[in-house]
């Protein structure tokens, strides 16, 4: 630290403070920044220009910055979860301290996207998630360490992050509030919507005449838990595997299907289970239902259709799962025939 | 499947599917064997026809499963096998009574095991007595041999309970459909190969057993049959902690069949009869114990008895009020008191302790996100991860096809029976899709259900080809629902079409199961047939080359070490240790203590000086550690590593992941951690690897599983010494020196 507090740097500081912010007083800043945070729905403000707030005003600053380095493209959900609950702490902290004006005017909430490169590179952000907390006397964004929060306590928790910012400000957070999964009235809704069919239901339940007696829904539900098994849709949920991915080398192009044996996406997934199904289901259909029907032309299209769908999923999924795998999958033709 | 003739039936309607014209195969069948003395009657030449192919399906489901021991020799497999092997040996030579009573002192040292609580003996048992009855009647053979063969033998009867159990569900064509595709379907060969000797291999048996007595109970209402499904309950309990399946899926069942209005005498007595007799045999197994009326995973079957126990109380009441009104308040009443008890009753049982909630395995099944967060010893086994689209291609392959197909054709015949296996295929099906071990469990419905699809189609198709010949015929059929959905099928005058058709989808489904039988013998002998214990791989002549390590490792460690050496190593090789080592082990893979596999993996994970007083402070003599950076054998401990640390930290919160990660990347060249650098783990592994050229054109300390050149080629031992490393590298163990003389 030392040594950037040397003469030339402070010269260059104050030139720099002189040209830029000649106009806006700390003050201002502070008004313009609680404007900001109003506008914005959990209080998190969108930080888009870091000279402005940060290294053009003199230190001591009349106010922290907390920032939430965050990245839309990267599309990852455990970085937009934690971007979530860093929103509730905000949200908590003007809550808890919603009459004091001297509290919360002391400390803001921020976040800056990588897309704003410039910023990421004058903190020096290698990784996300990150948090950087901007005390009044901060100098130097590069020499940030003593505001970062380590890397071990950035859980992903709105708690953690509350504790990070009651140990360094001594600003207190307070309780976190999180909306509640239903709100009070939808709660009520239903509660009532329940409490009305209920007689109904165990009317009709007695009777025998819900949908629970008919078997075509029993039968729906089985196909669908069928193509929800096969596709691998657990596997997806478990590890939260996105639907698609960006292929890194050019950001337009999207990666729906993944060469790896033990990984999917979840696009990949849900084509190769529509396939085991309609493929299962049209043998169904052919062998049971198309030879009731007693048009001779209308059974050979609906057949000759059903060849080729049939025909032609197969070779897809074959050769997906080839591709995929590197195991050459016995083939359903010899493979002379390829 | 064939020629069975049923007396034909003269009442008009236009049939039928299963029976529509048996008379023209009886005369092509009469004529092969048209000796005159051995003239056999229709119904005897298709008892015949189905033993043979019975009897050759039984005969191929064990010859399927013998490549491994073509290939390598006659051993166990894997890991948990060897501690099965270790018990059976046991028994067979104290004899049940030592067996049940043996306090292990040898393993999870200085804690030890109760062996006869903490196992399920069903295995052994089995195994011990085919070994008494084979002694008895004198072959002399060795125990070995038997474990080795226990699990395809009883592939072989599992065929045969799945071909009674397509028989019940379908007919007997889909029963011997079913034999034969569960027969060399992948999904349960990979478990029951020779030498796997582990519990799934008798399990799957008993739970395709226990559901065929309980459908066939539900079937014809019998308490023999009832009795004989608990009996099977009984024999999977004591085989397999999977059997919370069975004691879920059939109140899931019996409770679907009440909300559907198929409520039955028959239903009642086999439910009531199996529960109650089950449980209490199900109590005789001293690792399973009161759970049954004390854990929260079998309260579901407790509530559907007790359920079942209204429905036919309301039953009896209604039978005797004659009035409908009075009927109707009583209904009420007792139906909301019996909600409130219940509830009740269950709140106060979990609030006092008593009902303990569910376990972290079960309720991972249910919340699968649930074992990733919370029980890292659960998520980091392999067979633990979810399954991907491409596994269920594999071990599945046309099945999967076939599997809607079968489940369409249930539904066009819904009866009892049918609807128990779209449950049991359901249910399975989707935990299969939570956890890759339990493709198993779904194998045997997902085999049945497209043995359907195959039978009923084939049956479709022949007698499209039939009706050209014969007009429509009548028969009569068997089974519940049959009758009702089989004159559906009406087959009147059939184009030339149709029969091409007919002819040509006929081929396609031949050819097809013929594909499917090919892949089955290629996916065994190729990816399931591989011992583990004994590595192959191809050289670069494309000739074989066999890795032997870990039973040099081994039997080096049971020839050159004091008999009470403690040797600590990662879990996965304690049962192999104390199997063939022959030496106590700190933990294995029964995993029940977490805290002394976290202390493992915090010594693994610490320096050396550190991890040198956890190690004095539990005795340790050696540490075995496997390593295939001079092989390229990539499941070794350098690959486990993280989990070791994730465990470790778990309990330990000194050892934290980040310290092991470079921008949350694992790495053990120039640019790892310095914690990584350092650790035990990495010292041990990588002891004398940097002097050490492994391939050509590389720099030495070249690791080949991960494909870098090392990052500390100059490791220094303090406290420890190399004691042994096998010819290959894979297996290295160091012995622990003791303290230094204080002066």
């Amino acid at each position: 630290m030392a040594v950037h507090t040397t003469l030339p740097y402070r010269f260059f500081l104050s030139i720099a403070l002189l040209s830029i912010t000649a106009v806006s007083e700390p003050t201002d800043l502070t008004t313009e920044l609680v404007s900001l945070r109003s506008s914005s729905e959990s209080g998190v403000i969108r930080l888009n220009d870091v000279s402005k707030f940060i290294t053009s005003v003199a230190t001591p600053r009349p106010y922290s910055l907390i920032i939430f380095f965050n990245s839309i493209d990267l599309n990852s959900n455990p970085l937009q979860n934690f971007r979530r609950e860093f929103g509730f702490v905000s949200a908590s902290f003007i809550a808890n301290n919603n009459n004091r004006s001297d509290v919360t005017n002391k400390l803001f909430f921020c976040e800056i996207d990588s897309s704003d490169s410039e910023s990421f590179h004058r903190f020096g952000i290698q990784s996300l998630p990150q948090i950087c907390l901007v005390d009044p006397s901060m100098e130097n964004l590069r020499h940030h360490e003593r505001g970062m929060m380590e890397e071990a306590d950035v859980d992903g928790t709105a708690e953690s992050v509350a504790e990070f910012v009651e140990s360094r400000t001594k600003l207190t957070v307070g309780p976190i509030h999180r909306p509640p999964l239903l709100s009070k009235t939808q709660i009520g809704v239903i509660a009532s919507l329940i409490a009305i069919s209920a007689p109904f239901l165990i009317k009709k339940f007695l009777k025998g005449e819900t949908f629970l007696h008919d078997s075509r829904f029993w039968q729906y539900g089985a196909v669908l838990v069928y193509f929800f098994s096969v596709s691998g849709t657990m596997h997806n949920i478990i590890n939260s595997i996105p639907m698609y991915l960006r292929d890194p080398e050019d950001s337009n192009r999207l990666v729906f299907f993944y060469e790896e044996p033990e990984i999917q996406l979840g696009a990949e997934a849900l084509s190769v289970g529509l396939l085991y199904t309609g493929v299962g289901l049209l043998l169904a259909y052919v062998t049971d239902a198309l030879v009731r029907v007693r048009n001779v032309n209308e059974q050979r299209v609906a057949m000759v259709l059903v060849m080729v769908v049939s025909f032609l999923a197969v070779k897809r999924v074959v050769y997906l799962n080839n591709w995929k795998t590197g195991y050459q999958i016995q083939m359903y033709w010899p493979s002379s025939w390829q | 499947m064939g020629g069975k003739q049923d007396p034909t039936t003269a009442n008009g309607s236009p049939k039928s599917e299963p029976t529509a014209t048996k008379n023209t195969t009886p005369d092509l069948l009469n004529s092969f064997f048209s000796f005159k003395s051995l003239k056999l009657k229709t119904k005897q030449q298709e008892l015949l026809l189905r033993v043979s192919i019975l009897g050759l399906v039984y005969v191929l489901a064990f010859i399927a499963r013998l490549f491994s021991v073509l290939r390598y020799e006659s051993m166990i497999h894997e890991f948990d096998p060897y501690f099965n092997y270790r018990t059976t040996l046991f028994l067979t030579e104290k004899g049940f009574h030592e067996f049940w009573n043996w306090f292990d002192s040898e393993s999870w040292y200085p804690l030890g095991r109760i062996i006869g609580g903490t196992l399920y003996p069903g295995l052994m048992v089995t195994a011990a007595l085919i070994y008494w009855a084979l002694r008895f009647l004198r072959f002399f053979v060795h125990i070995r041999e038997v474990c080795v063969l226990t699990a395809p033998f009883f592939a072989s009867n599992t065929t045969v309970v799945a071909y009674f159990f397509g028989k019940e569900i379908w007919d007997t064509g889909a029963g011997l459909v079913a034999a034969a595709l569960i027969a060399i379907c992948p999904g349960y060969i990979s478990r029951s190969v020779a030498g796997s000797y582990d519990n799934e291999a008798v399990a799957i048996f008993a739970l395709l057993l226990t559901f065929y007595l309980f459908v066939k109970a539900v079937k014809t209402g019998s308490l023999s049959w009832a009795l004989g499904s608990a009996f099977g309950y009984f024999y999977m309990v004591s085989a397999w902690g999977g059997y919370v399946f069975i004691i879920n899926l059939v109140p899931l069942y019996v409770l679907v069949m009440l909300i559907t209005g198929r409520y039955s005498m028959r239903l009642y007595v086999a439910y009531n009869c199996m529960y109650i007799l089950g449980m209490l045999l199900a109590m005789q197994i001293r690792f399973v114990g009161f759970q049954h009326v004390q854990s929260g995973e079998h309260m579901g079957a407790m509530g559907v008895f007790l359920l079942m126990q209204v429905f036919y109380f309301l039953d009896w009441v209604k039978y005797k009020l004659n009035d409908t009104k009075l009927f109707q308040t009583f209904l009420k009443i007792t139906v909301t008191s019996a909600i409130l008890v219940g509830g009740i009753a269950l709140g106060v049982g979990t609030a006092s302790g008593y009902i303990s909630p569910w376990t972290g395995r079960f309720y991972s099944l249910l919340d699968p996100t649930y074992a990733k967060d919370h029980i890292p010893i659960i998520a980091s086994v392999s067979e633990h991860q979810p399954t991907a689209w491409s596994s269920f291609m594999f071990d599945y392959h046309i099945l999967l096809f076939l599997f809607p197909a079968g489940l369409y054709f249930c539904f066009k015949r819904l009866s009892d029976a049918t609807i128990f296996i779209v449950m049991y295929g359901l249910t399975s099906l989707y935990f299969a899709g939570v956890m890759v071990r339990l493709i198993l469990v779904a194998t045997p419905a997902v085999c049945l259900i497209s043995a359907i699809a195959v039978s009923a189609t084939v049956k479709n198709l022949t007698s499209l080809l039939r009706t050209k010949q014969k007009v429509p015929q009548t028969g009569s059929t068997k089974g519940v629902g049959s009758s009702k959905s089989s004159s559906k099928v009406t087959l009147d005058q059939s184009q030339p079409f149709q029969k091409n058709g007919a002819i040509a989808l006929l081929v396609g489904v031949f050819y097809l199961l013929s594909r499917y039988a090919i892949h089955c013998t290629w996916v065994t002998s190729e990816a399931y047939s591989s011992p583990s214990i004994v590595l192959a791989a191809r050289g670069a002549h494309g000739n074989r080359i066999i890795f032997d390590d870990y039973r040099e490792a081994y039997y080096w460690l049971r020839q050159n070490t004091p008999t009470d050496a403690k040797v600590m190593s990662w879990w996965d090789y304690g049962y192999q240790i104390t199997a063939m080592g022959n030496r106590t082990v700190i933990v294995d893979n029964n995993t029940w203590n977490n805290t002394h596999i976290a202390t493992v993996g915090r010594a693994m994970s610490s320096y050396e000086d550190e991890a040198y007083d956890i190690m004095r402070s539990l005795d340790v003599n050696y540490v075995l550690v496997v390593f295939g950076g001079v092989t390229g054998y990539s499941s070794d401990d350098i690959n486990k590593f993280l989990w070791m640390v994730r465990i470790g930290g778990g309990v330990y919160p000194v050892i934290k992941e980040p310290d092991y990660l470079v921008n949350g990347e694992f790495r053990v060249d120039k640019g790892a951690s310095p914690k990584m650098l350092n650790c035990l783990m990495y010292k041990l592994c990588y002891y004398r690897f940097g002097e050490l050229v492994t391939e050509y054109g590389k720099p030495a300390g070249y690791d080949r599983a991960r494909g870098v050149e090392i990052g500390n080629k100059d490791i220094k031992l303090e406290h420890l010494e190399e004691a042994y490393t096998t010819s290959n590298w894979i297996v290295r163990i160091y012995r622990v020196k003791p303290p230094t003389n204080r002066v």
